[in-house]
């Protein structure tokens, strides 16, 4: 089952006080998809298959895709705020299930330490958000945008969606919104880089449901991250991925689709 | 105004090992500092200090100080301290080109440095602030996002707390200070001169005009110099004013030497291709990658010289880019652009009155020693400009003003 580079329904509309992207495609129970520092570059493989029996949601966070830039998002915990507000004026009823994917990850977990209303169940994926005890989180700046993207993936050159979107002669535009991305993660993530110096502090607070799946061969956040969250929020589960990098909805979405679902039904 | 004429030098540490910069590919940010040499490091700052005085004692108007960080470009990590410096070894100015203001966290203590500066000098000081190039917000951790964001708010609350007696409180966006109310205010009233660094963002030069400030073209060529005095003159018509020379500083690499032929071969030094310092080996293009700039693409570590948000879309895009990276690529085609200046007195003479007859600027600045360019070698430059070239400049008035024919570029 490929994926389209299209979503079945990809609008902008006036939502959470800025012009929001949001694609959408499926029927049944909502999930909302809060992507991460790379953006959306399309309706993804795994998007098709969850769409199969869900009805997927997924908004360009504000300075992503074609969603406007709002001064006043700062951190992620702003950026946090804006999803909750945009979930309500989207007419989304909660809880909801929700995927959050790297950076978004992050935004999905400090909803949860505040809203658990929020939640029904939560997939994080790859989750930024937390200093790792071993290793480093990558550092996207002080590398090009083309090389970040690359180390997302375990391997680049076999990744059907990594050739679907990147693995071709980029065009101005597309390189241009590569730039867009790295600037609005940049005015949230800079300092302390990619992770919150209260969010760990908080995690056992949280009573959803948790999953969190990671590529065996994340080189953008070390599996430590994945381990530290799981440890931390009662009940949670962290399942890795095999020969998957860090973008393990992209490299390996039939088994990442098969993981959520089968959380979903648990 | 009469003419300005001041010298400047990166004071750069040129005594990496070339072969490590062969292996690194790069000289600056992650170079690894394990090669730095304090014995090494301190003559360097003997030698170079020595120079500025020397060209005071030539006949210069003064000098110009600088700062960089995680960069062998130049060993100036405080400007302020630079100007302190040499605000005991030379008799004239002092311009800080400058403080990099969106480094700081607390902008206060950059408006307090400068008025001590300018309490120990006698009011000699020009105070100028840059962006900072994108290799110093990664050294500093200041978020590039937000670089011209704070240099705007970090050059607002400076000024205020020059002109506005404190104490007052600030609440801003990206600076919040309870109590502004700095004891030392500069000698100079209401504050000394202010310049604005740039290397050709338009942003820049529309702001710097708005503001009213000297804009300071930090070592560009010279095309794309008129141009941004035409960028300057176009917003003060808009605002119905008509900026004096004063309002251009021009800051250009430049050799001299006896004869063209010695000047041309010293002026090697100041090309990325040889042994000039702070600049990408492998490329060899990047001539003023080390100031930072809007044509650093060529450098091996473009993301370096250009993280997220730093460099404006406007700016990349620009005419004035493209021209500069056009010009990119040999030390003859530096030459050529005018990125590079040289020849013997004679033929530099006429090469300057036709900058001048261009640009008119109010402060001319000869990045007159660079990289390894020998010690002699520089203090014989910097004689020549003092005895021979400046004082045939200083009264040369620009066509600009004259309505004469512009003084042609010499043939050889």
């Amino acid at each position: 089952m490929a994926g389209t580079l299209n979503a079945p329904n990809d609008t902008v509309a006036r939502l959470a006080g800025i012009d929001t992207q949001v694609r959408r495609g499926g029927s049944g129970t909502p999930l909302l998809v809060i992507h991460g520092e790379l953006g959306v570059p399309g309706w993804l493989e795994s998007y098709s298959r969850l769409s199969q029996s869900h009805d997927v949601i997924v908004p360009s966070m504000p300075g992503f895709g074609s969603s406007q830039r709002p001064d006043w998002i700062m951190s992620i915990h702003d950026l946090a705020a804006w999803i909750t507000w945009f979930a309500r004026d989207s007419g989304i009823n909660t809880p909801v299930n929700v995927i959050g994917c790297s950076m978004g990850g992050w935004a999905a977990a400090e909803i949860a330490t505040v809203a658990p209303q929020f939640f029904n169940k939560l997939v994080l994926a790859g989750p930024m958000g937390i200093k790792p005890s071993k290793g480093e989180i990558f550092d996207y700046f002080l590398e090009n945008g083309m090389t970040g993207l690359r180390r997302n993936f375990h391997q680049p050159e076999s990744s059907v969606e990594f050739q679907r979107f990147y693995g071709k002669e980029l065009t101005m535009e597309e390189t241009d919104l590569i730039e867009q991305h790295r600037e609005m993660t940049c005015r949230m993530v800079w300092k302390p880089y990619m992770h919150s110096l209260t969010l760990a502090n908080l995690l056992p607070a949280i009573r959803t449901p948790t999953l969190i799946v990671q590529g065996s061969e994340d080189r953008i956040t070390p599996l430590d991250c994945g381990a530290q969250y799981a440890s931390a929020i009662p009940g949670a589960k962290h399942v890795t991925v095999a020969g998957s990098g860090h973008a393990v909805e992209m490299e390996k979405p039939q088994e990442f689709a098969g993981l959520v679902l089968e959380f979903f039904k648990a | 105004m009469q003419r300005q004429f001041f010298f400047f030098s990166e004071m750069g540490y040129n005594a990496y090992p070339e072969e490590e910069a062969d292996k690194y590919g790069y000289t600056s940010l992650m170079f690894p500092n394990s090669i730095f040499d304090p014995q090494k490091a301190r003559d360097l700052w003997q030698m170079f200090l020595r120079e500025h005085e020397f060209a005071s004692e030539m006949g210069f108007d003064g000098s110009v100080c600088n700062e960089h960080h995680n960069n062998v470009l130049s060993m100036q990590e405080s400007v302020n301290i630079s100007a302190a410096v040499l605000t005991q070894r030379i008799k004239g100015t002092i311009a800080l080109i400058g403080n990099p203001l969106p480094i700081h966290d607390n902008p206060v203590r950059v408006a307090e440095e400068i008025a001590m500066l300018d309490l120990i000098s006698g009011g000699r000081i020009i105070s100028g602030f840059v962006r900072g190039t994108g290799i110093e917000q990664l050294s500093t951790n200041a978020n590039p996002a937000y670089n011209r964001e704070r240099f705007e708010e970090a050059f607002q609350l400076i000024k205020k707390a020059w002109t506005v007696p404190g104490p007052f409180r600030w609440e801003g966006k990206h600076y919040h200070l309870r109590v502004v109310n700095p004891w030392q205010l500069p000698l100079q009233q209401p504050h000394p001169p202010i310049w604005a660094g740039g290397i050709l963002s338009p942003e820049t030069i529309r702001w710097a005009a708005k503001q009213r400030i000297t804009y300071l073209v930090l070592g560009s060529a010279l095309d794309a110099t008129a141009s941004c005095r035409e960028i300057y003159h176009e917003v003060a018509r808009e605002d119905g004013w008509v900026p004096g020379p004063e309002k251009l500083g021009y800051l250009i690499h430049t050799s001299v030497m006896d004869t063209d032929e010695e000047a041309f071969e010293m002026g090697k030094y100041h090309y990325g291709g040889t042994s000039a310092i702070g600049r990408g080996k492998s490329t060899g293009g990047a001539l003023t990658q080390g100031t930072g700039s809007a044509g650093a693409s060529s450098g091996p570590h473009p993301e370096w010289a250009a993280p997220p948000g730093y460099i404006s879309a406007q700016a990349k895009q620009g005419a004035m880019a493209r021209e500069r990276r056009m010009s990119e690529g040999t030390y003859e085609g530096a030459i050529k652009a005018g990125l590079i200046v040289s020849g013997g007195p004679k033929t530099i003479i006429q090469k300057f009155k036709h900058i001048i007859d261009r640009t008119d600027p109010g402060y001319l600045t000869f990045w007159a020693r660079e990289g390894r360019k020998p010690h002699e070698a520089t203090m014989r430059g910097i004689e020549l400009l003092g005895k021979e070239v400046i004082p045939e400049l200083r009264e040369h008035k620009s066509a600009l003003v004259t309505g004469k024919e512009v003084t042609p570029w010499p043939e050889h």
